[in-house]
């Protein structure tokens, strides 16, 4: 019981790094909280969904269409939403915040009308296929998403660590004025990390449907929510940070819902904001330097 | 002949577009300081049921039940304002808007207290209170010719009237004072305001907790006048919709907040068609509105012409 309980904790928290890297990458980089990251989450959701059950796509395919279309939505974000705001004089550093608050109510609001208010199942013969063993069942989904993440953090770090683009994107983030100085195309990384994120973001929004089987426009409310508890516990643009948070918060969760009262498992994440605020507001990876710059 | 005139609905409106301007108003206290609070929805939440509960479970007086949900709305803006003010702007936002869906998230679960998502009914009305104590004092609407459900939508409208007066007055007199001049330079540059020997921390829990008070007086209000309340009324869009009353309407001047709520709140209701189709509308006018104009529609640069022009003319 136990054991089962934190393999779902596992799959849980993996679901939740994976949604707090997006955060991590376009703060880490820009230095702004992407409100509308959820809300492309929740259409990457909702493509998996329309590809496999409308549609009849295999499931890698839907895969492939989540990520396409929530890179377009990101490309969109940066070139219409953050680019404007960038090097503008006299532009508060709540202006962006603001801006991609307006992006997420309109794409919630838009996925309503579109697809309805409701839960929308997701149906996939995958999602069924379990293995027992003893007392103890095992989705293969499960498993699924527990790779996935680790490939994705994996993938992530060597990117960021050891190829010229990672390195240029780690530039960027330190200095963007120095970084363009000594040749970075600033620009094209600035929409390379947008996009990246958001396709982080799409894969991230069809495990879900998988693991929970249902999809509806206000998920991506309380899933962005819970991704900026845990860049906030993790510490801001630490993608370490993002996958210890992420575990540590969906195991909480997922002993709440077995041990205790199921109905507030929401609010796990807001009294950890707190807490880490009160008691280490730079995060458990984060540096004090990171902290103090806004 | 004044009874030709009111019409409810009309004054229905006129309630609602100044229980807007307060939430208005308390979004705008706190971002004069440099402060964005996603959490007036749940502030206001806070103020209305506990008014609601106050007034139904113990009898109390409304007034009191309203003293009371503003406090307890203050209150919970000094225990989350505190850990998060002392940080950027940033982390404010963050902790308001889960502060709001985990006060959303416990109404709805706190099923014996406040019956879940269903919500409360039976709240007392502030209308139909004002009335009977007018009939106490010997006062019956008919002696200036109006119904008595007239009469009710009347004296809400004038109490807000009153109200919002009354907090417009206090928060334009606070920004010519040292407080307000604090707040100002934070808003420019906190490391600047710092070094010059203001203590920002205290400042900003002061205009936060004073936006958290508007919020829960609006909130309480709010549960009098509909008499309704659940947890679908204080959500992220509310919160979201008060927002953009302060954006759109100008950030930077007082009267901003005001036009903003007046405005938005009137047009779903002169265009009907506009009303299903409303946050989407929102969406596109906060990112049109920070590309082009982040200052939003009123800013004291276009006060200062319209009042150049006004003058002119007086001279003439």
């Amino acid at each position: 019981m136990l054991l089962e309980q934190i393999i779902n904790g596992i799959t849980l928290g993996s679901i939740y790094a994976i949604i707090a890297l997006g955060f991590t990458l376009v703060f880490g980089v820009l230095g702004i909280i992407n409100m509308a990251h959820g809300e492309i989450f929740m259409v990457g959701a909702f493509v998996g969904v329309t590809a496999t059950g409308i549609l009849g796509w295999p499931l890698w395919l839907a895969f492939i269409a989540a990520i396409v279309v929530t890179s377009i939505l990101g490309y969109l974000l940066e070139r219409f939403t953050l680019r404007p705001l960038r090097g503008k004089k006299g532009v508060s550093h709540l202006a962006p915040l603001i801006s991609t608050i307006g992006v997420s109510i309109l794409l919630e609001n838009l996925s309503h009308h579109i697809f309805g208010a409701g839960n929308k199942p997701f149906n996939t013969s995958f999602s069924q296929i379990s293995i027992t063993i003893g007392s103890i069942t095992i989705y293969l989904v499960q498993i699924v998403i527990f790779i996935i993440s680790i490939l994705l953090m994996i993938g992530l770090t060597i990117w960021l660590s050891k190829t010229k683009a990672g390195k240029a994107l780690r530039a960027t983030a330190d200095n963007l004025e120095t970084a363009s100085i000594l040749g970075v195309d600033t620009k094209k990384i600035i929409i390379l990390t947008v996009v990246v994120a958001s396709a982080i973001g799409g894969i991230a929004g069809i495990l879900v449907g998988m693991a929970f089987n249902s999809v509806s426009p206000q998920m991506g409310l309380s899933m962005g929510l819970k991704g900026l508890a845990i860049i906030i516990l993790g510490g801001m643009g630490n993608v370490k940070g993002a996958m210890v948070g992420g575990l540590i918060l969906g195991l909480s969760e997922t002993m709440l819902v077995a041990y205790g009262d199921s109905g507030y498992r929401d609010a796990i994440a807001f009294i950890m904001i707190i807490v880490i605020l009160l008691l280490r507001p730079q995060g458990i990876f984060g540096s004090k330097v990171s902290q103090e710059r806004r | 002949m004044l009874g030709e005139i009111l019409n409810t609905y009309y004054l229905q409106i006129g309630s609602f577009i100044l229980i807007n301007i307060m939430l208005a108003i308390s979004v705008y206290v706190p971002l004069s300081s440099g402060q964005l609070s996603l959490g007036s929805a749940g502030f206001m939440g806070v103020g209305a049921y506990t008014s609601a509960l106050l007034t139904i479970h113990f009898d109390l007086p409304i007034v009191i039940g309203i003293i009371a949900g503003a406090l307890a709305a203050s209150a919970l803006g000094v225990i989350v304002g505190i850990p998060s003010l002392r940080l950027s702007g940033v982390y404010l936002a963050i902790a308001t808007l889960g502060l709001g869906e985990v006060i959303r998230v416990i109404f709805v679960n706190w099923d014996s207290l406040t019956r879940g998502s269903v919500g409360l009914t039976g709240i007392p009305q502030l209308g139909r209170e004002i009335l009977e104590f007018a009939r106490g004092v010997g006062f019956e609407p008919a002696m200036i010719g109006i119904k008595n459900n007239q009469f009710v939508f009347l004296s809400i409208f004038l109490v807000l009237l009153v109200l919002v007066i009354v907090i417009l007055w206090f928060v334009v007199r606070q920004q010519n004072s040292r407080v307000g001049r604090a707040l100002s330079s934070i808003n420019l540059d906190e490391k600047a305001a710092e070094s010059m020997g203001i203590n920002i921390t205290y400042y900003k829990v002061i205009s936060f907790t004073q936006g958290a008070f508007f919020a829960g007086l609006a909130g309480a209000l709010f549960a009098h006048v509909i008499g309704y309340i659940s947890p679908a009324d204080f959500s992220y869009h509310r919160a979201v919709e008060v927002l953009i009353f302060t954006v759109f309407g100008g950030s930077e001047v007082i009267i901003g907040s005001v036009f903003g709520a007046f405005f938005l709140t009137l047009m779903p209701e002169v265009l009907r068609f506009v009303s299903e189709f409303r946050y989407i509308i929102y969406g596109i006018l906060l990112v049109v509105l920070m590309a082009v104009r982040p200052q939003g529609i009123l800013d004291a640069n276009l006060l200062k012409k319209i009042k150049f022009k006004r003058s002119k003319g007086g001279i003439r």
